[in-house]
């Protein structure tokens, strides 16, 4: 894998977007105090008038949100995924996707990559959760530029949009003005002997093990699913009759996840064909006191 | 002003009859606290409230959040009343394919502005619609009516604290202070001492009242109007089951249906307290 290292997250790519995209949208922000790490400060630092850090609390911030909506405006809320998506979890279900309110999640700290700020800090169940409420689409971007177009897929749709971001830069894979719809999906790398699928920082480890299966003679193709619900199903299911093989890699819990909705689906199509995924196995982050203490 | 409280007193008394006789037929929901907050409800429908039941989405509205949901007789009752949809409806209550669930929900029933039931989530919802007004710089009122058992959930004092910090004067919430919640009395479930001093510590104007004496409910809700730069509380104390002898200040009438017997003893207290 040749990429050029990012300079930014994609939290910070997302919220610089939605920072831009305030001129000429009435959007407003609520923040959960901790708009310097999910970067939410550019925009209240250009709209304070429009930016509401309705402090810790998540619960009466999200409930506030869907307040708001009721009334048409569109509203980010930015946190945590594991506060976001867990804390207010009811309320995201009943109040935002029940009723289809033009809620948006900002939501940092994706998977076991927030690993330095423990265990209490990674959200590696957000994707189960969000995905099976109703109304709800999933996003979850892997660069720059698709989280800048994150934003504008979770903007330009009418109901609840989830943005799973990264803690941390990672690469930058996809060109200015590369295209992304809801429900689509992108080929990375073209392959025959078998497709693997993945999202977020997952991409790019699965472009580096796409590496070190070619010096092994199997040539993979890797797939960015960056839109998780509505999942490109038809584009997943093409790629693998045509390899002949599918593995779904996930920052994520693997009961629940994408590749088990994957597998499900194929089940259901009756279609055969060697398939796996790989996630957390029934377990968080391990801390490694454990291990060398 | 007296003919305009005789007014409401008899169309309080109309109210508590529609709430004994929707939950007696559909032998299901909570008729405590809806009876304990009639007067009230009574009063922002009938008097306060610039509402225009004829054109329910009309943007210049007071809003209305039902933040103790369970107690949705009482709103579907007054919004029945008020010609938001036909009296006989009511009778549809908690019924497969209803508009009218056992808790508000937004999009089905004219009137109901969001949806709410799941305790500590209204009051938060209603916040959110005043930051909403304030940023459009729109002068509708929100008004919220909680329960005082709700008051155990964090998320109220989590919104009590963004109302304040965002003056949000157009918010009045009344808190229907009836001292029961679903298992028991207030102060033994989880004792909360005095609501309107942690109100007041909250940064919010209070007011107490009983909110059973029409005249007193009028006058605060009319006070809380011209208050500026701080949002409102009104803690009405006021009797579970109030107008039906053996509900009131009774545990077991939270979420209790009457039979056929409790039902003609109910009905028949309301119509004598209408022809006193």
């Amino acid at each position: 894998m040749n990429l050029p290292k990012a300079t930014h997250p994609t939290r910070r790519e997302f919220s610089e977007r939605m920072a831009q995209r305030g001129q000429g949208s009435d959007f407003a922000v609520f923040e959960s105090d901790i708009g310097y790490s999910t970067y939410s400060y550019l925009f209240g630092d250009k709209f304070p008038e429009r930016y509401f850090n309705l402090g810790i609390a998540e619960v009466s911030t999200m409930a506030a949100a869907a307040g708001m909506a009721s009334s048409g405006r569109p509203v980010f809320v930015c946190g945590y995924g594991v506060f976001l998506t867990m804390r207010a979890l009811e309320i995201v279900r009943s109040f935002v996707c029940y009723p289809n309110l033009d809620v948006k999640i900002l939501s940092s700290h994706g998977g076991v990559t927030a690993a330095i700020d423990g265990v209490t800090h990674q959200a590696t169940e957000d994707i189960a959760f969000m995905t099976t409420l109703p109304n709800m689409k999933v996003l979850c971007p892997c660069d720059g530029v698709s989280a800048q177009a994150a934003f504008d897929l979770a903007l330009d749709h009418p109901g609840p949009v989830f943005t799973r971001l990264m803690r941390d830069p990672l690469y930058s894979l996809y060109p200015e003005g590369a295209e992304f719809r809801l429900g689509g999906s992108h080929t990375v790398r073209e392959g025959g002997d078998i497709t693997l699928a993945a999202y977020g920082d997952m991409v790019f480890e699965t472009l580096e093990a796409a590496d070190r299966l070619e010096a092994e003679g199997i040539t993979a193709k890797v797939m960015d699913l960056y839109s998780l619900k509505p999942l490109d199903f038809e584009g997943i299911e093409a790629a693998a009759m045509a390899t002949g093989a599918l593995l779904v890699i996930e920052n994520h819990q693997e009961r629940n996840g994408i590749g088990a909705f994957v597998g499900d689906a194929l089940a259901r199509k009756g279609l055969c064909l060697p398939f796996d995924h790989i996630g957390l196995k029934d377990t968080g982050l391990r801390p490694l006191c454990f291990e060398h203490c | 002003m007296k003919n305009r409280i005789e007014r409401l007193e008899a169309l309080a008394r109309e109210l508590r009859f529609h709430i004994v006789d929707m939950v007696y037929k559909a032998q299901s929901g909570h008729c405590g606290g809806s009876l304990s907050s009639a007067d009230i409800v009574t009063a922002l429908y009938f008097d306060i409230m610039n509402l225009d039941p004829a054109n329910p989405r009309w943007p210049g509205r007071d809003r209305f959040v039902l933040s103790k949901g369970h107690a949705c007789p009482v709103q579907y009752g007054a919004l029945a009343m008020k010609g938001y949809f036909p009296i006989q409806e009511l009778g549809t209550l908690r019924r497969l394919h209803s508009r009218l669930q056992g808790h508000p929900v937004a999009g089905k029933l004219p009137g109901i502005e969001i949806t709410t039931g799941s305790l500590g989530v209204g009051f938060c919802e209603g916040i959110g619609m005043a930051l909403d007004a304030k940023l459009r710089k729109e002068a509708w009122r929100m008004w919220i009516l909680l329960g005082d058992g709700e008051l155990d959930e964090g998320s109220v004092w989590e919104a009590a604290q963004a109302g304040a910090k965002y003056s949000l004067d157009t918010v009045t919430a009344i808190v229907d202070r009836n001292g029961l919640q679903n298992d028991g009395f207030c102060d033994d479930i989880m004792p909360m001492r005095s609501v309107a001093e942690k109100f007041r510590a909250f940064g919010w104007n209070t007011l107490e009242i009983d909110g059973h004496d029409m005249a007193a409910v009028v006058a605060a809700l009319e006070e809380a109007k011209k208050i500026h730069g701080v949002p409102t509380c009104i803690v009405a104390n006021t009797v579970k089951g109030k107008g039906v002898s053996f509900m009131e200040n009774k545990r077991d009438w939270h979420g209790k249906p009457p039979n056929e017997a409790q039902y003609a003893i109910a009905v028949a207290e309301l119509k004598a307290e209408a022809v006193r």
